[in-house]
């Protein structure tokens, strides 16, 4: 096992967990979290791999992706603001107006 | 080398332990809590590799701001009340846990054949000798990356704007 593979190992399971919670979970706050798991997960990969390939790419890769995924929560949160006001609820299975 | 592999195996058992709590947990506010742990733990990870940079603003932007940002959300809507329908024996989650599984699978099969055989430029003598990982890469950053530096600082102020107009919107 090389060294690399431990924290790739790593970044591959929190990502399928964050994945297993968008798909399974039904509170919306609890979504964005897993997406937020996933993208943590993503940055751990790049920072491991340009680690241990000598390169500074993925690092500033990163760097945006945080810049990203902190204005990506805010929006999220505001409109599951406004999801709650109009649903009374955050449960993905109250808000189904548009299913016929 | 040995020690630093021991360190790096316990903050893996440690963040992948909070993963599987964040996943079968009814609170949304333990949610919240074990993701933050991971956090910590991932920062701690990218300390131990040595890159102190991004440790840092994992610690500040991802621990700090988003995080309180979510915590805020969880108490300001209340949301312990309306609870979570999540059960473990649904044809739902048994199909979600299939596709993940799978994917655990592939994916760990490429890593563990995975042979790392790129000699960069950046070994980590040559980035002490040029004064530290923060030196190198906000040198990298205010030079080759800069446009898109600026862009994604308007995409930062584009988004919050947005997330203000929103909060604020009244609709009936």
């Amino acid at each position: 096992m090389s060294a690399v593979a431990l924290p790739q190992l790593l970044a591959l399971f929190l990502f399928v967990v964050g994945m297993l919670i968008v798909l399974v979970r039904r509170n919306t706050i609890v979504l964005l979290l897993g997406v937020e798991l996933m993208l943590n997960a993503a940055n751990l990969s790049l920072v491991s791999f340009s680690n241990n390939m000598g390169m500074i790419d993925g690092q500033i890769q990163v760097f945006f992706v945080i810049t990203i995924a902190a204005a990506e929560s805010a929006v999220g949160l505001s409109i599951l603001v406004n999801l709650y006001r109009n649903f009374g609820s955050v449960r993905t299975d109250r808000a189904r107006t548009l299913q016929g | 080398m040995v020690e630093v592999n021991i360190l790096v195996g316990v903050i893996a058992v440690f963040c992948a332990v909070l993963a599987l709590v964040m996943l079968f947990a009814k609170e949304a506010l333990t949610c919240a809590l074990s993701l933050l742990g991971i956090l910590l733990g991932t920062a701690a990870l990218y300390a131990v590799m040595g890159e102190h940079f991004v440790a840092t603003i994992q610690l500040v932007v991802y621990a700090g701001a988003i995080m309180v940002l979510f915590v805020f959300s969880i108490m300001l809507l209340n949301v312990q009340k309306t609870g979570d329908d999540f059960k473990v024996g649904t044809p739902r989650f048994a199909l979600a846990a299939v596709a993940g599984l799978a994917l655990l699978g592939v994916g760990g099969w490429v890593i563990l054949d995975f042979v790392p055989n790129f000699g960069g430029e950046w070994t980590p003598e040559t980035v002490a000798q040029l004064g530290g990982n923060t030196r190198v890469l906000s040198h990298a950053l205010f030079s080759r990356h800069f446009v898109a530096f600026e862009a994604v600082s308007l995409a930062l102020i584009v988004a919050l704007v947005g997330a203000v107009t929103l909060a604020k919107r009244k609709l009936n």
